[in-house]
């Protein structure tokens, strides 16, 4: 039976209250004061060793970012390790907590579809990450103006805003995936460990796993140094899986304008290649565009995957 | 005159110039008798001398066989506006005294007026010994008008020949003909543009006059370097050393000859320009030849980093004029393995015997098909969820 209208009736309504109920959510509180106070520390420290540098850069505000200093790590490797929270927090329990609250049947007799509602959980979840995110920028910006007295170029505005960009797409595949495991598990504490299993696996252990299995694909033989090359190439296409390799490549190439490629590099290619010189923005976009791309397309597959496996359910139990 | 009174008669040179008794004659006349007496005597009773040449007569008092005696001596007879002095050991004196057997030499030093007139002049110095005749000595001194004073400048080598770049080293000759020192201002006279030094011959000072004694001579060295851009030719330079009063002066000769000077380019002036890897990207360079002789064969070649290929269009430009531009169109495909940012390529422009070269930076950009291809995966992505939103929708 086809049923007629559009199937996103009702989906700002959605959007709008899942992001104004995540906003006040003591979880959301609670993740957001942990990535703000991890952020003060690792931009604290980045800007007194910029300080104690003598010399001249381009990219100040850049440097913000991607400076680390013992103990601490950069602000773009906790973003790395921590958006994955924020999206697992979002939305582990999206659609199983609705269950479990009993109150699924109740939305859904309301004149909406359950396209809308999933749809609506999403974006709602992404905005709120998108004004946290923007918030964070400013922050981070804002706390280099007063501390630096510079202005950031446009370049660098620029740059700042690709890099947003980027981060949000990160957040929205952690999303996408916690939300598919909260349609596919009915206990909400089931799929929050799954995604966070998940996020383990992918941001600390994926980066042991992928070279054990590149050796056992491509094992290097000593006589041919082609399979150096083909090792490493596989190395990186399995790197390559994992959304946290791909963010990671994108902020480097964003954040630190002279990163002229981020795969294998042969020396005949860097025969009379300028070091060092930064490459304009366009550039950069362009050498990240697969990085961001694929981000997209995992985000927007999983979504996917979510949706019909929603569609499918049965949700009168 | 001499006073001899031991002897009857002097013997008198009076159309000679020397005006005393010979001793060595005497003895002869008298059979081995030594004469006895005072004498007043001079070398050359008389002389020319140049004006503004200080007359000096050296002058011998010899007493031979006398008991010492005073002997006043005075200048008797000297013309107007002259003024003489009498000196022994260097100071004036008015007597002297002469032991027996012995000789006092003096000295008189004459001052001719300012303004003297050539022609002679007749005087005679007196010497009064105490208690005897007076001794008279005429001396007669012709004035000579002076010699005119002469600067000569000559040349070691008076043409020299190379091109615009060189400096042209002339060793020149100054000699003072005249009869006093004198301080010349040494003058060049080149084309509009050319700078010239003089400098000592073994020595970096520069020199604007120099001192040079009577009769002397003294090598300078002048060096010309002409103007850059200066067209081959024949160029000459009058070179003068002057006091004032003299001149001397000498033409150099300064043959330049042409030389090419060859400068490459690049499109409006830059020296970067952007290609994508693995495509064919032209840039129009231009060749000039800012020299002054024609470049016979310019040869364009390009260094790149391997896997590039670039090539100029002509390879070879065949005679450029002075002051001439062409242009060239170069071809450059960056390898379609580049990655994206500056590389620098090395262009060189090799005329014979002149060439120029220059680095050309290359931003190299990638194909934006991939980005495409990264909006197809994304497009696919959503076709997907669109199909299952049509499959699944609306429940």
């Amino acid at each position: 039976m086809r049923r007629e209208g559009s199937p996103f009736t009702g989906l700002s309504a959605v959007a709008m209250k899942e992001a104004a109920d995540h906003m006040t959510s003591a979880r959301m509180h609670l993740v957001m004061l942990l990535v703000i106070l991890t952020a003060i520390g690792s931009i604290y420290a980045a800007i007194g060793q910029i300080k104690s540098t003598v010399g001249q850069d381009a990219f100040l505000f850049l440097h913000l970012f991607t400076t680390a200093r013992q103990p601490l790590p950069s602000f773009v490797a906790f973003l790395g390790f921590l958006l994955p929270l924020i999206g697992i927090a979002l939305g582990f329990d999206a659609v199983n907590g609705e269950y479990s609250r009993r109150t699924m049947s109740r939305i859904l007799s309301q004149p909406i579809y359950r396209d809308a509602l999933l749809a609506g959980k999403f974006l709602g979840g992404l905005l709120v990450i998108g004004i946290c995110l923007v918030t964070l920028w400013l922050l981070v910006t804002g706390l280099g103006i007063l501390t630096l007295g510079l202005p950031p170029t446009s370049e660098e505005i620029l740059r700042g805003i690709a890099f947003l960009a980027a981060s949000l797409a990160y957040a929205g595949v952690w999303l996408a995936v916690s939300m598919l495991f909260s349609t596919l598990f009915r206990s909400p504490s089931t799929s929050a460990l799954a995604a966070l299993t998940l996020w383990l696996l992918f941001t600390i252990f994926w980066g042991m796993l992928a070279p054990l299995v590149a050796g056992a694909i491509a094992p290097v033989d000593p006589f041919n140094p082609i399979t150096v090359v083909h090792q490493a190439e596989w190395q990186q296409a399995l790197a390559r899986i994992s959304p946290n390799t791909l963010y990671g490549e994108a902020t480097t190439a964003l954040l630190d304008p002279s990163t002229r490629s981020l795969g294998l590099i042969f020396l005949n290619q860097l025969q009379g290649a300028l070091m060092g010189a930064p490459l304009p923005f366009e550039a950069s976009a362009l050498l990240i565009w697969p990085q961001l791309a694929g981000l997209i397309a995992a985000m927007v597959v999983v979504y996917t995957i979510a949706y019909v496996a929603f569609q499918r359910q049965e949700i009168r139990a | 005159m001499i006073r001899v009174p031991s002897l009857p008669s002097a013997i008198l040179f009076a159309g000679g110039l020397v005006l005393c008794a010979s001793p060595v004659l005497a003895q002869d006349q008298t059979n081995s008798t030594k004469p006895t007496g005072l004498w007043l005597t001079t070398d050359f009773p008389a002389v020319t001398e140049r004006i503004g040449e200080k007359p000096t007569l050296p002058l011998t008092l010899t007493n031979a066989g006398e008991p010492p005696q005073r002997v006043t001596i005075s200048l008797d007879g000297l013309p107007k506006g002259w003024s003489g002095e009498v000196t022994g050991d260097g100071k004036p004196i008015g007597a002297a005294m002469v032991d027996t057997d012995a000789k006092q030499r003096l000295e008189l030093k004459l001052t001719e007026p300012k303004g003297a007139k050539p022609g002679t002049y007749d005087f005679t110095i007196n010497a009064h010994p105490a208690g005897g005749a007076a001794l008279t000595l005429p001396v007669s001194i012709t004035l000579a008008a002076a010699a005119p004073d002469k600067v000569k400048i000559e040349p070691k080598l008076p043409a020299l020949r190379g091109t615009p770049r060189s400096s042209f080293d002339y060793s020149l000759s100054i000699s003072n003909d005249s009869p006093n020192e004198a301080t010349y201002n040494l003058l060049a006279q080149t084309p509009p543009g050319f700078v010239a030094t003089f400098k000592e011959e073994y020595g970096s000072q520069e020199l604007t006059s120099m001192p040079i004694k009577a009769g002397e001579t003294k090598t300078v060295k002048l060096s010309v370097k002409p103007p850059k851009d200066v067209k081959a030719g024949l160029y000459p330079v009058t070179v003068a050393a002057s006091n004032g009063d003299v001149h001397g002066q000498a033409r150099l000769a300064m043959d330049i000859t042409g030389q090419p000077n060859v400068t490459l380019s690049g499109p409006g002036g830059r020296l970067s320009g952007s290609a994508e890897a693995g495509k064919e990207q032209t840039f129009n360079f231009t060749v000039g030849n800012t020299g002054t002789a024609p470049a016979a064969a310019v040869t364009l070649s390009a260094n790149t980093p391997s896997g590039w290929k670039a090539s100029f269009e002509p390879k070879t430009l065949d005679g450029l004029s002075p002051d001439d531009e062409k242009q060239v169109v170069l071809h450059l495909t960056p390898s379609d393995k580049a990655i994206a940012g500056d590389y620098m390529v090395s262009l060189d422009a090799n005329g014979q015997g002149t060439s120029d070269s220059e680095q050309f930076r290359v931003t190299v950009t990638t194909s934006t098909l991939w980005g495409a291809g990264g909006l197809a995966i994304i497009a696919a992505a959503v076709v997907v969820l669109g199909f299952s939103v049509n499959r699944y929708g609306r429940r």
